[in-house]
């Protein structure tokens, strides 16, 4: 398709381009006029953070061909603070609350924000939510958001002095003290870049093939048709290792691209480094790749049995990690007991769904020192693990940080930094990838899925004697962040709990699973879920309240831990009774309590959602609305 | 008579290590008191949200004796910064926290050398806040700025390092037992929830959330920390739900794969308790993972206190909670038969 001649005002600026129509509003923004406030962080109009106005009205330029937006006013974020101008009350507000944490989803949310107070200046906080409800944010839990709004809000009709935005000041200490996010002003304004927003001279674009299959044999690549399309710059498949080729944060069992064999869905086989995505993208459909299916397992606990498909001949029993804590004895503990209770628990697999998908760009600079920029959250171990993949001594490997839009865990993992370094090695251009959304979701780690057996033994008075906990964690198929995460997981299991007589076993298992790793919580989420909901059903058999059981079983100065640490100072009566004090609790032995309870709704709590159609009725009065 | 909407509370508590598990953790800085009397970080640090620079700066600021947005600070870059690894393990204000106030306490006692000597006091007399400096019980006192000046002029630059340890150490294969971590948190949450009997939607109207942090550096980042992690683990409790069927995944975008909204977020009341860290010179521990560890738990304690039914597995969609609630309905009739 040809070019088609362009025109809009962004920003108050007239614009005249030529431009190709299967640009999307957000492309043009963003690649021709190098506006990178507006991101892409789902390219499917889901998580707002492209959003922009468009002749005034929210929209998300990621739905919007750019041919429609031909003729119209485009503000974008860079749009709200012309340079050398203060920022909006908006942003100022988000700056004084803390609104912005990786900033990745600020930008958009500070337009959707922004949009709301031009509707309707006078928005109460339930309207604010409803028009902010097309924008995730994955990092604040949103309530500094709301805050935020709410604030600029007041600002701006004048209830509220200008004051309020300004800074604490300094009192008698910078410890313990509100200060303002020192980056907030650039995330707020859209003016930080990330590294899918970084653009270097010469830089080509690199598109990855990914397996179709959950397990199979590799026979043979052919890439020598894509090799030939104009303005390919290589291909790279394993074969363009020079080292040592094995990455992960505590085993090193995942090559950078598949070798002789694919162990899961979405794991990357080659990679095309082109003048552009298109390009790149065409010559990855044009490798052949001949693949010989073989049996597969997708259960942890099937993986277990005998003659269960093998994920990793190093072993042989699937078993990544098993981690085994002994405390005391435990069939006395049982033996003493009045009440046993045993339970099954079951956690799902989840993403971690950070806003800015994976990217980055390598080089090799004027030294020889080959360079990485991305958002990684170890790049120390990043550059121990690179050097020897690619043969290189340690300072001929650099990698720099970019601004991280969002990790929980999930940055931690090298899991394409190694085919930019061998494309940047091969071609001596910078090199570019970024991640779509999907590609980060099918492709990269997840939270371990886990199956948790639970027995507990307790006498009449509430204390316990002794526990048996087993869990299984699915690892999926590379070892990741799995030995530590079934590490922690065992060590913090039973809870800040006094428990004389402990068995806890947990395994981290590989099987054909997209692979498990490192999450907020690395794995005490999931083990510490049995004991709570477990610590509960006791509670209720033996008639007690929920936090007089934790009370009579807590951890105090001095405790010894279930790995037989013995601790100082040990908080736990204090939150116990903080939490408590906050929440009014009303006292009572756990069970169906709901309808009695002296304590719900008032402070603290937020009305229910009872979201319908909200109908604006025009007439006399213009904003009334009716939920 | 159990109405169609109904109300419950529940809570969990939790614990959590701070820093890497069972093994030695360390983390370095340089620190130099610069020009202009400002301050100038170099360390390995990954921002990735939590707010980690800031907190930095103000330790910075603190320990210097100037304002934070006068601290400079060079981030992650390996050819560059001191190791200080990742981001991770709630470990950067303890361990990097750590190491820049060490870094920063060699950089100021050159910087008090010199001008102990030039104003000929005892060096421990001298003191620094918010870019002033001055001798204890005196009337000698000036900017920073020309504090930094006059320590050059003497033919010093006020240079300083750090590097912080933690010293956990490995479990024992056998019976697992070890001392993985010198610094311990501690959390309680409480859920309120109303359950929609005829749809099985829970919503979660309220949390409180009392956390120990050791010390809050900044309580502002603290809230922040604890609110982003109780809508983590609300959404791990009752949406969120990675899904593959033979390998293939199911859930592959936003449209599927359902995150917590505006909508969907309660009111969160943070309650910050203060054990001081012994063993640091901060004081300060962490809260960016344990503030998620007992939200999941506190709101199935809650559907449970709300309509009796207990939900064993995450997340609590509105489709199990009303499978549940029909197999105790069940069940109850099937009693009532008997």
């Amino acid at each position: 398709m040809s070019d088609f001649e362009l025109e809009m005002v962004v920003n108050g600026k007239s614009i005249r381009r030529r431009a190709k129509p299967h640009l999307r509003l957000l492309d043009f923004i963003r690649d021709e006029l190098n506006l990178t406030g507006a991101k892409e962080g789902c390219g499917a109009g889901e998580c707002g953070t492209c959003s922009v106005f468009v002749d005034g009205k929210l929209v998300k330029s990621c739905l919007m061909p750019v041919a429609k937006a031909q003729g119209a006013k485009v503000e974008t974020i860079e749009g709200l603070t012309p340079h050398g101008n203060e920022l909006t009350p908006v942003q100022k507000a988000f700056h004084k609350t803390g609104a912005s944490q990786c900033g990745y989803c600020i930008p958009g949310m500070v337009m959707a924000a922004t949009s709301a107070l031009r509707e309707n200046p006078g928005a109460g906080i339930e309207e604010i939510k409803e028009r902010l409800g097309g924008n995730i944010c994955r990092c604040t839990g949103y309530t500094k958001i709301f805050e935020a709004v709410e604030i600029a809000r007041d600002v701006i009709s004048g209830k509220l002095s200008i004051a309020a935005l300004e800074p604490d000041g300094a009192g008698k200490s910078y410890i313990g003290n509100n200060v303002r996010r020192l980056d907030a002003p650039s995330k707020v304004s859209g003016r930080l870049r990330y590294a899918g927003d970084m653009v270097m001279p010469g830089m080509l674009h690199m598109q990855v093939l990914r397996s179709p299959h959950a397990h199979a044999l590799i026979r043979s690549i052919d890439t020598s048709e894509a090799e030939s399309l104009p303005g390919v710059a290589c291909v790279i498949t394993a074969d363009d290792v020079p080292g040592e080729d094995g990455f992960g944060v505590f085993v090193h069992d995942q090559p950078i691209m598949a070798r002789g064999r694919v162990r899961y869905v979405g794991e990357a086989v080659a990679a095309v480094t082109a003048d552009d995505v298109i390009t790149a993208a065409r010559a990855v459909s044009l490798i052949k790749v001949e693949y010989e299916p073989v049996a597969a397992v997708f259960d942890a606990e099937e993986a277990m049995q005998n003659g269960a498909p093998v994920v990793h001949d190093y072993a042989p029993d699937n078993v990544v990690k098993h981690i085994p804590i002994r405390k005391g004895d435990i069939e006395q503990g049982f033996a003493e007991a009045d009440l046993v209770v045993e339970q099954t628990y079951d956690t799902q697999a989840v993403e971690h769904a950070y806003l800015e998908p994976e990217a980055g760009i390598a080089y090799v600079d004027h030294d020889d020192v080959v360079t990485v920029v991305s958002p990684s959250q170890n790049i120390t171990h990043h550059r121990h693990m690179l050097a020897k993949i690619i043969d290189k001594p340690i300072n001929k490997v650099r990698f720099i940080m970019s601004p991280v839009g969002g990790g929980f865990g999930g940055k931690e993992d090298m899991i394409y930094q190694g085919m930019l370094a061998l494309a940047a090695m091969k071609t001596g251009a910078p090199v570019r990838l970024v991640y779509t959304r999907e590609e980060s979701i099918i492709s990269t780690a997840k939270r371990h899925p886990a199956r948790i057996t639970y027995k507990m033994g307790l006498r009449n008075d509430g204390r316990i004697t002794a526990v048996s906990f087993r869990m299984i964690c699915d690892g999926g198929a590379y070892g990741l962040s799995t030995e530590g995460v079934m590490r922690k997981a065992a060590i913090l299991s039973c809870g800040p709990y006094n428990i004389p007589n402990v068995e806890i076993d947990v395994y981290g298992i590989y099987t054909h699973n997209t692979p498990s790793g490192a999450f907020r919580t690395f794995g005490a989420m999931q083990s510490q879920f049995a004991t709570e909901s477990h610590m509960d059903i006791c509670a209720e058999k033996l008639g007690l309240d929920p936090f007089e059981i934790r009370r009579i079983n807590m951890m105090q100065d001095g405790a010894v831990t279930h790995t037989q640490q013995v601790l100082g100072s040990v908080s736990m009566g204090r939150v116990l009774d903080a939490a408590e004090k906050a929440c009014r609790w009303d006292s009572g032995p756990v069970g169906m309590r709901g309808q009695e309870r002296n304590d719900l709704g008032g402070e603290g709590t937020r009305p229910p959602c009872t979201l319908g159609a909200r109908i604006r009725k025009t007439g006399d009065d213009d904003h009334q609305e009716v939920a | 008579m159990m109405g169609r909407k109904v109300r419950g509370r529940g809570m969990a508590a939790s614990w959590y290590g701070i820093a890497r598990t069972a093994t030695i953790d360390r983390a370095g800085a340089w620190a130099e008191i610069d020009d202009g009397g400002t301050g100038k970080i170099v360390t390995g640090v990954t921002e990735i949200g939590e707010g980690i620079l800031t907190l930095l700066a103000q330790v910075a600021a603190e320990e210097i004796g100037i304002k934070p947005e006068d601290i400079t600070i060079g981030d992650n870059d390996t050819a560059r910064s001191p190791e200080a690894a990742h981001a991770g393990a709630t470990r950067q204000t303890y361990m990097i926290g750590n190491s820049v106030a060490l870094a920063c306490r060699d950089a100021r006692a050159k910087l008090d050398r010199e001008l102990a000597d030039h104003w000929e006091v005892e060096v421990d007399s001298i003191e620094a806040f918010d870019g002033e400096i001055w001798s204890k019980g005196s009337n000698l006192k000036m900017s920073m700025e020309e504090a930094v000046d006059i320590c050059k002029k003497r033919g010093v630059v006020p240079v300083g390092s750090g590097s912080f340890t933690a010293h956990g150490t490995g479990l024992d294969p056998v019976d697992g037992s070890g001392s993985p971590w010198q610094a311990y948190v501690f959390g309680t949450q409480v859920a309120e929830v109303e359950v929609d009997t005829v749809t099985g939607e829970v919503q979660v109207l309220g949390i409180w959330a009392a956390h120990d942090v050791g010390r809050a550096i900044n309580p502002r980042g603290v809230e922040g920390q604890i609110e982003g992690g109780v809508v983590q683990g609300l959404g791990q409790a009752l949406m969120e739900d990675y899904q593959l069927e033979n390998g293939h995944t199911k859930t592959h975008g936003f449209a599927k794969y359902i995150l917590p909204t505006s909508l969907d977020i309660p009111e969160i009341n943070t309650v910050i308790i203060e054990d001081p860290d012994p063993k640091s010179p901060l004081g300060a521990k962490g809260i960016g993972e344990p503030a998620l560890v007992p939200t999941a738990p506190a709101i199935m304690n809650a559907i449970y206190d709300a309509v009796g039914v207990r939900m064993t597995s995450l997340p609590a969609t509105p489709e199990k909670v009303l499978a549940a609630l029909e197999a105790k309905a069940a069940a109850g009739q099937l009693e009532a038969a008997e």
